[in-house]
């Protein structure tokens, strides 16, 4: 492994200063993407510059929508009693992801950042509708986050941009949200995971948001599902057929974790069961 | 039998202590002065010449002190089939065949240098299954034996096979008939301490190597056979044992690493340190042998057997250890678990360019127990006979011989299935309707009483005696985590009669213990007990005839001392010396007195004072004992598969209760229950420990664990994608049961069950699926994906 | 490049000069010289590198080093009280039985001091989301949840 400096700066505009000085450095927040990466030589960086302790990166607020500060490390977000009640969506979604040690040092602004097609909040900041916000230096741009992925590991971020914030709408209260996730055993990357967010009147459906993750290039909104389900009533039929659907929505790979075959499976099953929970 | 101060207590384990506190002494925490950082080159292709290395770049790198090849060094062959090379020459085999080593001031240095180091290969076709490698054109993966004659196939040249009764007339007699064909998979030991190795040599060219080793005696052996490659003639070696970060087979070997380690240090003339990183434990450590077995069983009308057919092929990989040797221990189930007239075994085994493997926890056992007790459950169901009365109809007796010649002399097999079925409350779980819910068992046959596969199957022990009660034991089977160290402390304690707070036991070290094959097939405890027995005995011999002449004089001054204390007192009529020189002593919690002595206070003499009166004197002494066991067990006749390889034999039987989905495939054990016959329970809690422990690795071994490789590369080479059971997977209930049939060659009569906790695991679970949801998967890991593919298949056939 | 930091460790003071690519665990076990805890993966997959950093578990292995500017730390060996006492934890580890390697010891105790230290009356499922990270080959897990609750109801009966 190849020896790197390390920086701790105190503000963003540090940040920037230190990026524009040393073009192959990379930011590390948590680290538990980063130091994997490096240790493995698949990031060979001159320096690495920390976020971990930005106060602008930090602050969640839960006031007319919510501001997650993309450096909340996970379990700061588990922790937060404002979030638990206004999106236990995402808070159940941030439970999954590894370990306590891991939960304790990543943030959320990583776990979007690493771009993995795995990530664990993705599907529900998806369902969310969640808005990303990244800035470089004085550039500062407001992105869905359906719009932030743009491959394995890629994002739309240029080399200077970092996310500083995510911004959710509270959705109101009759509207309810799941999400799913399954490894091969309880600490593992996601082989597939799922978030459906519904808005019903008895079982007719207002409103609904359904996103998947680890079973495309990126984590994806499932659109077709969505349409057949909207402004409709919730049959048993209609399940069925929007298990179909998210199957054929998807084009997982197979790789060493699992088939691609399993994990359009899965899609299916807990796009059926996340519905059936959130109807009764 | 008499009361027994320490043994079948509770008693925490005496190397808890530092190990709670990270003082104990792992290989990854050891140093040298002056000690150099190892690394090895590992092959980058399955199956290659090597047309060039060039090591010139990593030599001139500053802080590199050695870089060696096999085209530097002179040929240094190792393996039991001698069919392995230290550093490769001319061809690699697998893609962890070490082509170059270094060793550097720093460990960074030393990655470097690997780093630096150019191979040029020219690849050639590979062979990735046993399939390939017999076909009748297929490359030679070895092209010349040992001897340097010519190979004619990839068949490795090992011979296991069994032969009894008359197959035939087996098959004829039989009323209901099935077969099957079963694999299991690579499995990775995963200790969680990786392995590592830190070797130096003094003045007089005598090598000392601290490992992580379970066979130090032949290491030792090993080693000294080694040394003379490099021109040392008549050289020792000293192997000395850390602390071990867990085992499970990965220490029974002599392996590369630690071959190259001595060749660095050598070189260098400094202690040379090679400890792998978890990715090298993975890709570059042999992991356990896996397996494709068919099977045939038939029984008659009333459900007895009549005859078993198994044949097993091995994929061996490139080269040969104890994987190999898996087949000797597969005997055991094939020929002994249940009561069969006519067997027939056999076992093939080929060089492949996958990684060759070697020894774990089970030894084969549970590869063929996989395949017999499913095939079990499946000729009951043929046969119209619940599985649990089945196994009942053809259990293993007490005081029989098997057709291996295996004397089964105690057996509570028929206790274990029975207390299982109760637990699991058979019947009524069996029928489970409607809820995708349902129970199965399966049984087990292990050694017990050592396993001899060596000549010898011994161990001795030393034990002395100092100044102040204190005794020492040197005794060459190692701690791995298994409880061996509480074993002696408390078997000493209780042998010889001191607190097991005056018991001592010194670092398994060849220059100071005595010999001992190696701690392997559940024989620790087994060995362990029975040989201190036999050095307490003698040690306590030795104490009570010196304590004939001078045990009068200490009881006089203690009475004395007493009188001074209490001068009211009257001292019954007894006379100390006529009772001291008949010799009749007892020890017990560090006390000397004499049997049927008055039971008064002063006629107590604690043993550090008579230790000293017996040293402190002219023509003084000091005490010490030894012993050597070597167990009433015998070398089989692996042509015939035939012998009694096993003192006693442990048997057991496991149970679980499952719940499928059947959508996702995931299989949830809601509980599990294992009753092993013991003989006898040495220490309740670490006891527990051990079958908590192999359940866990059964657990992995049946759903979760599995080594993939794509053409010999091993893919998953991580904990991240080869998933261990975590501590979630374990929560259901485990209900444990030991059953204790006091055998009389055990000590304590207890038997060796290191093992046997994870040899039916599988076959338990795989027949309560059956029961739950009517699938069978036949090859191990039984995933989700292949319970759905399973569950399609035969909704498939249904609605044909 | 190297630079100084300080941080508290095992409730002492400390200054160090540290090189900028090197991991907490490096810093722990080399320059400290504290090899109870140990590096078992490398990637923050096994756990028995956790140490305390700040009042939580943290993978000493994907932690930078000079991130620990400022903070507190605390590893297995700050758990020993005075005159070499195991902690109360420790002595629940030795009594039921959750040790036998001892590799992951370390790292298993310090994952259930950081959940104790939180709070002392865990649920069973409590317990075991705090030692999901820390994977064990050799107990099968039952008796390490054993001595959590025993260490548990020690500390909730002293306090």
């Amino acid at each position: 492994m190849k020896k790197f400096e390390f920086y701790k700066p105190k503000s963003l505009t540090e940040v920037w200063e230190l990026k524009e000085m040393i073009p192959n450095s990379r930011y590390i927040a948590g680290g538990t993407d980063v130091m994997v990466k490096v240790k493995s030589g698949l990031l060979v960086p001159d320096a690495l510059i920390s976020l971990r302790d930005i106060p602008e990166l930090k602050n969640i607020t839960v006031g007319e929508n919510i501001h997650i500060g993309a450096g909340s490390t996970i379990s700061e977000l588990i922790d937060n009693e404002q979030l638990q009640t206004s999106v236990p969506v995402l808070i159940q979604a941030a439970k999954r992801i590894g370990s306590l040690q891991i939960r304790n040092v990543a943030t959320i602004g990583g776990n979007i950042g690493n771009c993995s097609p795995c990530a664990d909040t993705a599907p529900a900041l998806l369902v969310l509708e969640a808005r990303v916000v990244v800035r470089s230096g004085k550039n500062i741009r407001e992105i869905p986050l359906q719009n932030f992925f743009t491959g394995p590991g890629a994002s739309c971020l240029t080399s200077q941009e970092i996310v500083v914030e995510i911004i959710i709408d509270i959705p109101n209260t009759k509207t309810k949200a799941i999400s799913m996730k399954k490894g091969r055993v309880q600490l593992d990357l996601a082989l597939a995971s799922v978030a459906v967010l519904m808005e019903t009147d008895g079982n007719f459906c207002k409103k609904v948001r359904i996103a998947a993750g680890s079973v495309a290039p990126v984590p994806l909104r499932l659109i077709e599902v969505e349409k057949l389900l909207e402004n409709s009533e919730i049959t048993e039929e209609k399940i069925k057929e929007a298990q179909q659907i998210a199957m054929k929505s998807v084009s997982p790979i197979s790789d060493v974790r699992t088939t691609a075959d399993y994990r359009c499976q899965l899609v299916g099953v807990y796009v059926k069961k996340s519905i059936q929970s959130l109807i009764n | 039998m008499s009361k027994l101060n320490y043994i079948g207590k509770t008693i925490p384990r005496p190397d808890s202590g530092d190990k709670v506190a990270g003082k104990a002494l792992y290989i990854q925490d050891l140093s040298r002065p002056g000690m150099l950082y190892g690394k090895i080159k590992f092959s980058e292709h399955a199956h290659a010449k090597i047309l060039h290395i060039d090591i010139t770049k990593a030599q001139k790198l500053p802080g590199v002190m050695a870089v060696v090849t096999a085209y530097n060094t002179p040929e240094m062959r190792f393996g039991f089939l001698r069919d392995n090379f230290i550093l490769k020459k001319d061809k690699v085999r697998q893609f962890r065949d070490e082509v170059a080593a270094v060793a550097a001031i720093s460990q960074e240095i030393a990655e470097e240098a690997i780093r630096l180091i150019d191979v040029e290969y020219e690849p050639l076709p590979g062979i990735f299954s046993p399939l390939e490698a017999c076909q009748e054109n297929a490359i030679l993966i070895h092209e010349l034996d040992p001897q340097g004659k010519p190979v004619k196939d990839n068949k490795v040249p090992v011979l296991f096979q069994h032969s009894s009764g008359d197959i035939e007339a087996g098959k004829k007699a039989a009323k209901h008939i099935v077969s099957g064909s079963f694999s299991t998979q690579w499995i990775q030991q995963s200790c969680m301490g990786t392995a590592g190795a830190i070797a130096e040599f003094d003045m007089n060219n005598n090598l000392t190597i601290w490992t992580k080793t379970q066979v130090p005696f032949l290491a030792q052996r090993d080693f000294i056979g080694f040394l003379p490659c490099l021109g040392l003639k008549d050289k020792n070696v000293r192997v000395i044992v850390p602390t071990l970060g867990g085992a499970f087979g990965t220490g029974l070997d002599t392996h590369a690493y630690e071959y190259i380690s001595i060749l660095l240090a050598y070189k260098t003339g400094k202690p040379v340190k090679i400890v792998y990183d978890r990715n090298e434990e993975f890709a570059c450590l042999s992991p356990r042998q896996s397996s494709q077995t068919k099977i045939t069983q038939g029984c008659d009308e009333n459900g007895m057997l009549t005859f078993r057919e198994i044949h097993v092929i091995q994929d061996n990989g490139a080269y040969t250890s104890w994987g190999a040797t898996f087949p000797s221990v597969m005997l055991l189930p094939a020929t002994s678990l249940y009561r069969v007239p006519n067997i027939k075994f056999h076992a093939d085994i080929y060089y492949t360019n996958n990684t060759y493997c070697q020894a774990m926890r089970g030894y084969g056992n549970p590869e063929v127990n996989w395949a017999l007790e499913t095939n079990m459950d499946e000729l009951a169901e043929i046969a119209g006979i619940d599985p649990y009365e089945f196994r009942m109809i053809n259990c293993n007796k007490s005081n029989e011989t098997t057709p291996m010649g295996l004397k089964v002399t105690t057996c509570a097999l028929d206790k274990c299935m029975e207390s299982v079925a109760t637990k699991l409350d058979w019947k009524h779980s069996r029928n489970q309707q409607g809820k995708y819910r349902g129970v199965g068992m399966a049984s087990l046959f292990h050694v017990g009483g050592g396993g001899r596969i060596y000549k010898s199957d011994g161990t001795g022990m030393f034990l002395k005696l100092d100044d102040f009660g204190n005794v020492y034991v040197s005794h060459g089977g190692v701690e791995m985590g298994q409880g061996l160290h509480s074993v002696l402390k408390l078997g000493v304690a209780e042998a010889l009669g001191v607190k097991p707070e005056k018991v001592f036991i010194n670092q398994v070290d060849t220059n100071t213990c005595p010999w001992d094959v190696g701690t392997h097939a559940s024989r620790g405890s087994f060995m362990a007990g029975n040989v201190t027995i036999k050095a307490a005995n003698d040690l306590r011999n030795k104490l009570f005839e010196q304590a004939k002449n001078l045990f009068p004089s200490l009881a006089d001054k203690n009475l004395k001392a007493f009188c001074k204390k209490n001068p009211s007192y009257e001292a019954p009529k007894f006379d100390v010396r006529e009772a001291a020189l008949k010799g009749n002593f007892d020890l017990v919690e560090g006390y000397l007195f004499i049997k049927d002595a008055p039971k008064e206070p002063w006629l107590l003499v604690e043993l550090g004072t008579l230790l000293r009166a017996i040293h402190f004197r002219e023509q003084g002494t000091m005490l010490s004992a030894h012993a050597f066991y070597d167990p009433p067990n015998e070398l089989p006749d692996w042509n015939k598969g035939y012998g009694n390889m096993s003192a006693s034999y442990a048997v057991g039987a496991q149970g679980a209760e499952v719940e499928v989905d059947t959508e996702t495939g995931e299989v949830k054990i809601l509980r599990m229950v294992a009753v092993h016959d013991v003989g006898k329970v040495l220490n309740p809690q670490t006891l527990k420990g051990q079958m908590y422990g192999a359940l866990a690795q059964g657990l992995g071994y049946t759903l979760y664990e599995q080594i993939l490789t794509k053409e010999g590369k091993i893919l998953n080479p991580d904990f991240r994608d080869y998933k261990i059971p975590t501590v979630k997977e374990m929560d259901f209930p485990i209900d444990l049961e030991f059953v204790e049939t006091n055998d009389s060659a055990g000590p304590w009569g207890a038997k060796g069950v290191g093992e046997s906790g994870l040899c039916p695991t599988a076959p338990a679970i795989s027949n309560a699926i059956y029961n739950a949801i009517g699938v069978r998967v036949r090859d191990l890991p039984i995933t989700p994906e292949k319970i759905l593919a399973a569950l399609q298949e035969k909704q498939k056939q249904q609605s044909e | 490049m190297k630079r100084e930091i300080s941080f508290n460790v095992n409730s002492q003071q400390m200054k160090l000069e540290v090189e900028s690519h090197l991991r907490l665990i490096d810093l722990i076990r080399d320059q400290l010289g504290l090899t109870g805890t140990k590096e078992g993966c490398g990637e923050g997959e096994c756990g028995a590198c956790t140490v305390i950093v700040d009042g939580k578990a943290v993978n000493a292995c994907l932690y930078p080093a000079l991130e620990l500017e400022g903070r507190t730390l605390i590893t297995i060996e700050g758990l020993l009280e005075e005159e070499n006492k195991p902690s109360v934890i420790q002595k629940a580890f030795i009594d039921n039985g959750a040790v036998q390697c001892g590799f992951c010891s370390p790292g298993m105790i310090m994952s259930t001091k950081a959940l104790l230290d939180k709070n002392n009356d865990p649920s069973d499922e409590e317990i075991r989301i705090a030692l999901l990270g820390n994977l064990c080959r050799c107990t099968g897990y039952v008796q390490i949840v054993e001595s959590v609750k025993a260490a548990a109801s020690q500390i909730r009966r002293k306090s």
